[in-house]
C-alpha cells in the first residue's frame, strides 16, 4: 500500500502532464504604456487557449509592472523564488526588460522577453535572457535602408522620446546613417507626456532634413505628426520606429498618418504559418487589430510553455532546450542564436509597412510586399 | 527669428491652459490649505466629460462642451469637499495628503474599468489646423481658441473674487479662517464653492487640451506635477501668481526645448523653479504668513 503511495507521488510529480506548468508573465498591465500591454496580455491568452488544447496544462503568474523597472523587478523576484515558476514572459519595455534581464539570471530563471528592443538587453552574457523580437538595431537599419532604396536622402533629424527605448533605438540609427553618408541635422529628444512638440518641430523644418526618424510609444506618435503638419514639416519619408507608428489608432487618425513609413515585427497578412489565422482569431476574440506585440508574446508564451513541459518544469533543461530548439509559427523562423555580440537572440527578419489608404502595407522586404511604396511623403493638404 | 517667434508663441499659448490649471489648484489651497494631489485626476474626468460629449450623438464640439464641463465639474467637486475633504480639513497634513491621493487612484482606476486604458484621440475638424501670422510663424487653431476661452475665464474669475459678496467670502476664508468665520461667513460653504471652482477650472483646462492632446486614463499624474510646480512658482494661494507661473512655464518650456534640448527642458523648468525658491521662497507673488 505505502508502496503504492510512493509510486502514486512520484507518478505525478514527475509527470509533466499531470503537473501544471507554472509560467510567470510580467506585463504592463495599468499606466502609462498599458494599451500596448494589452495586446501582448491578449496574445498570451490565445496562446493560452491553444496550449491547453494540446494538453499541456499551464498554470500563469500574471504580474503588472505599471512600466516602472523597479515593480518589475520586485515581480521576477516573487515569480523566481515564492512563485517557484520554471520561466518568465516578459517583461513590455526596454527599461522593465533591462532591469529584470540580470535577475532573471541571478535566480536562473529562464526569461523569454517578447517585444523589447533595447540591444544591450541581450548583449550582457546572460545566459538564461532570450529575446523574440530583433533589437533597436535592425530597426533602425531596416527604415534607413528602405529610404535608400526608395530615393537618395542626404540629411536626417532625429526626434525621439528619452527612455531607454528612444534613446537606444536613435543611437544605433545614428551609427547607421554614418556608415551610408547621410547627415544629421537635427537631434532631439524629449520627455514623456509632453504636451507641445511645436519649437522642436519648427527648429527641425529650419535644418530641412530629407528624412525625420521618430521613435515613439502611442499617444505621442499621433502628437508629434500632427504637430509636424501644423508647422509644416515636410521631408521626403517620416520614419517611424515601432511602437506608437505601428498601432490602429494612428493608422485611424488618416489626416496626419497617411504615408507615414515605419518598420514592425509582424503584419497581419506576413506568409508565416499561421499569422493570419492568428490575426482573425485575435479580431473575433478581442474585437480589435493586432499589433506585433501580441504576435510577439504569442510565440513567446507558445515556447516557453511547450519547452518548459518538455522539460519536465526544471529551470536549466528548459534553458537548454530553449538554446538548442528550432521553432516555426506565427513570428516566422525562431532560433535563439549567438551573433553581432547577441547571445540567445531570435534573428528576426524586419517587416517595413507604409499606411496607404488607412491600412498598413507591407513595402519591404519585397517577397513579403503588398503594396508599392509612395516616395517622397506628398504635401500636406 | 522665425523659430523664436515659433517658440516664444507657442510656449504663451501653451502656457495659458497651464495656467488654469495652477490657478485651480492655488484657489483650493488658498481657502482650504489642502494640498489637492487629484487636480491632474479631477482634469483626467474633465477630459473624458469631453470626450463623451463629442462621441455622444449630439457631437458637441470640444469647446463647446466647457458650457456643460464647467457645471458638472462645479458639482463634481463640491460634492468631493461635502464629502470627503470637509472632513478632514482640520487633520494632520498627511491626513489630507492620503485622502486625496487615494481620491484621484479611484478616479483613475473607476475610469479606466469603464474606458479601458486605451488613449482616446478627438479628432476635430480643426484638430491640426493652422494660420499663418507671416514670417514663417503659424499658430494653431485650436490652441488659440483654447487660449481665448481661458482668457475670458481668468478674468471672469478675477472679477469675480474681487467684486461679488461670495468672491470676497471666498477671499476672506482664505485670508483667515477663524476671522472670517466670527464675521458671520459661512466658511464650509466657501470651501465647497472654492472646491467647486477649483474642480471645474481643472475640468476645463482638461476640456480645452483634450483637441489637441490624447486622452487616457493615467494623464492626470502629468498634470498634477506641473500644477505644482506652477502653483508654488506663482506663490501658494495667489491666483495671479498662477497665471503668471503657467506662462512663465509655458514659454521655459518650449525655448528651451529650442535652444538647449527638448530633452532637458523640465530639467530647465525645475532649475528655474529652484532659482525661484532659493531667492523668493513664497514664490513670485505669495505673501509669506507667519
Amino acid at each position: 500500500m505505502r508502496k503504492n503511495f510512493l509510486a502514486l507521488v512520484a507518478t505525478l510529480s514527475f509527470s509533466p502532464c499531470l503537473l501544471a506548468q507554472k509560467i510567470g508573465v510580467i506585463n504592463t498591465i495599468t499606466g502609462a504604456e498599458a494599451p500596448i500591454g494589452e495586446n501582448i496580455t491578449n496574445g498570451i491568452k490565445l496562446a493560452e487557449e491553444d496550449l491547453k488544447k494540446k494538453g499541456i496544462n499551464l498554470q500563469l503568474v500574471w504580474e503588472d509592472d505599471t512600466g516602472k523597472p523597479q515593480i518589475s523587478m520586485s515581480a521576477m523576484e516573487k515569480l523566481a523564488t515564492r512563485d517557484n515558476v520554471v520561466g518568465v514572459v516578459g517583461p513590455y519595455t526596454s527599461a522593465c526588460s533591462n532591469a529584470v534581464s540580470k535577475l532573471a539570471e541571478k535566480y536562473k530563471v529562464p526569461l523569454l522577453i517578447p517585444a523589447a528592443a533595447k540591444e544591450e538587453i541581450t548583449r550582457q552574457g546572460l545566459k538564461y535572457v532570450f529575446r523574440m523580437n530583433a533589437p533597436a538595431d535592425k530597426y533602425a537599419s531596416s527604415l534607413i535602408d528602405a529610404a535608400l532604396s526608395l530615393g537618395k536622402p542626404k540629411s536626417i533629424a532625429f526626434i525621439y522620446e528619452n527612455t531607454d527605448f528612444g534613446t537606444s533605438t536613435s543611437k544605433t540609427a545614428k551609427d547607421y546613417v554614418a556608415t551610408k553618408g547621410i547627415q544629421v541635422v537635427a537631434d532631439q529628444s524629449y520627455p514623456k507626456g509632453a504636451a507641445d512638440y511645436r519649437s522642436t518641430l519648427a527648429q527641425i523644418k529650419s535644418k530641412n532634413p530629407d528624412l525625420v526618424f521618430m521613435v515613439s510609444y502611442a499617444g505621442e506618435a499621433i502628437l508629434l505628426m500632427r504637430q509636424s503638419r501644423e508647422v509644416g514639416l515636410q521631408p521626403q519619408a517620416f520614419l517611424g520606429a515601432g511602437a506608437g507608428f505601428t498601432t490602429a489608432d494612428f493608422a485611424n487618425e488618416r489626416a496626419i498618418s497617411e504615408n507615414v513609413i515605419s518598420c514592425t515585427q509582424w503584419t497581419q497578412d506576413v506568409n508565416w504559418p499561421g499569422a493570419k489565422e492568428f490575426d482573425k482569431r485575435y479580431k473575433a476574440k478581442f474585437g480589435k487589430v493586432p499589433s506585433y506585440h501580441a504576435a510577439c508574446a504569442y510565440a513567446s508564451m507558445m515556447i516557453m510553455a511547450e519547452t518548459a513541459k518538455n522539460s519536465g518544469g526544471d529551470r536549466a533543461k528548459t534553458r537548454d532546450a530553449l538554446k538548442a530548439g528550432k521553432w516555426n509559427g506565427v513570428m516566422g523562423e525562431v532560433q535563439f542564436a549567438d551573433y553581432d555580440g547577441f547571445n540567445n537572440q531570435n534573428n528576426h527578419q524586419m517587416l517595413v509597412q507604409q499606411i496607404i489608404s488607412g491600412n498598413y502595407e507591407t513595402i519591404l522586404p519585397s517577397r513579403f510586399a503588398t503594396k508599392k511604396a509612395v516616395y517622397p511623403f506628398p504635401k500636406w493638404k | 527669428m522665425a523659430v523664436f517667434m515659433q517658440s516664444l508663441l507657442s510656449g504663451i499659448l501653451i502656457g495659458g491652459v497651464y495656467a488654469l490649471i495652477g490657478i485651480g489648484l492655488t484657489l483650493i489651497f488658498g481657502v482650504m490649505r489642502v494640498i489637492n494631489f487629484a487636480h491632474g485626476d479631477i482634469l483626467m474626468v474633465g477630459m473624458y466629460l469631453t470626450y463623451l460629449a463629442f462621441t455622444s450623438h449630439f457631437g458637441i464640439d470640444p469647446f463647446v462642451s466647457v458650457l456643460i464641463t464647467f457645471p458638472l465639474m462645479f458639482l463634481f467637486g463640491g460634492f468631493l469637499q461635502k464629502v470627503f475633504i470637509n472632513r478632514v480639513l482640520n487633520a494632520v497634513a498627511q491626513n489630507q495628503i492620503l485622502l486625496t491621493i487615494g481620491l484621484g487612484l479611484i478616479m483613475s482606476n473607476t475610469v479606466m474599468l469603464i474606458f479601458t486604458s486605451d488613449y482616446k484621440i478627438l479628432s476635430t475638424s480643426y484638430s491640426s489646423s493652422t494660420f499663418q501670422v507671416g514670417g514663417g510663424v503659424s499658430v494653431s487653431v485650436p490652441l488659440l481658441i483654447s487660449f481665448l476661452i481661458t482668457s475670458v475665464i481668468t478674468v471672469a474669475l478675477y472679477w469675480f473674487l474681487l467684486k461679488t459678496d461670495t468672491g470676497q467670502a471666498i477671499r476672506a476664508t482664505a485670508q483667515d479662517r477663524d476671522a472670517a468665520q466670527l464675521m458671520g461667513i459661512n466658511v464650509k460653504r466657501m470651501s465647497i464653492i472654492a472646491f467647486g471652482l477649483g474642480s471645474a477650472l481643472a475640468g476645463t483646462a482638461g476640456a480645452l487640451i483634450s483637441p489637441t492632446y490624447y486622452i487616457f486614463p493615467q494623464v492626470g499624474s502629468v498634470f498634477t506635477l506641473k500644477a505644482f510646480v506652477i502653483t508654488v512658482l506663482g506663490g501658494m494661494g495667489s491666483v495671479v501668481g498662477a497665471t503668471l507661473g503657467g506662462i512663465l512655464i509655458g514659454i521655459t518650456e518650449s525655448l528651451s526645448a529650442v535652444y538647449i534640448s527638448s530633452g532637458w527642458k523640465d530639467v530647465i523648468v525645475f532649475v528655474l523653479f529652484l532659482l525661484v525658491l532659493l531667492f523668493k521662497p513664497s514664490g513670485l507673488m505669495g505673501k509669506s504668513r507667519t
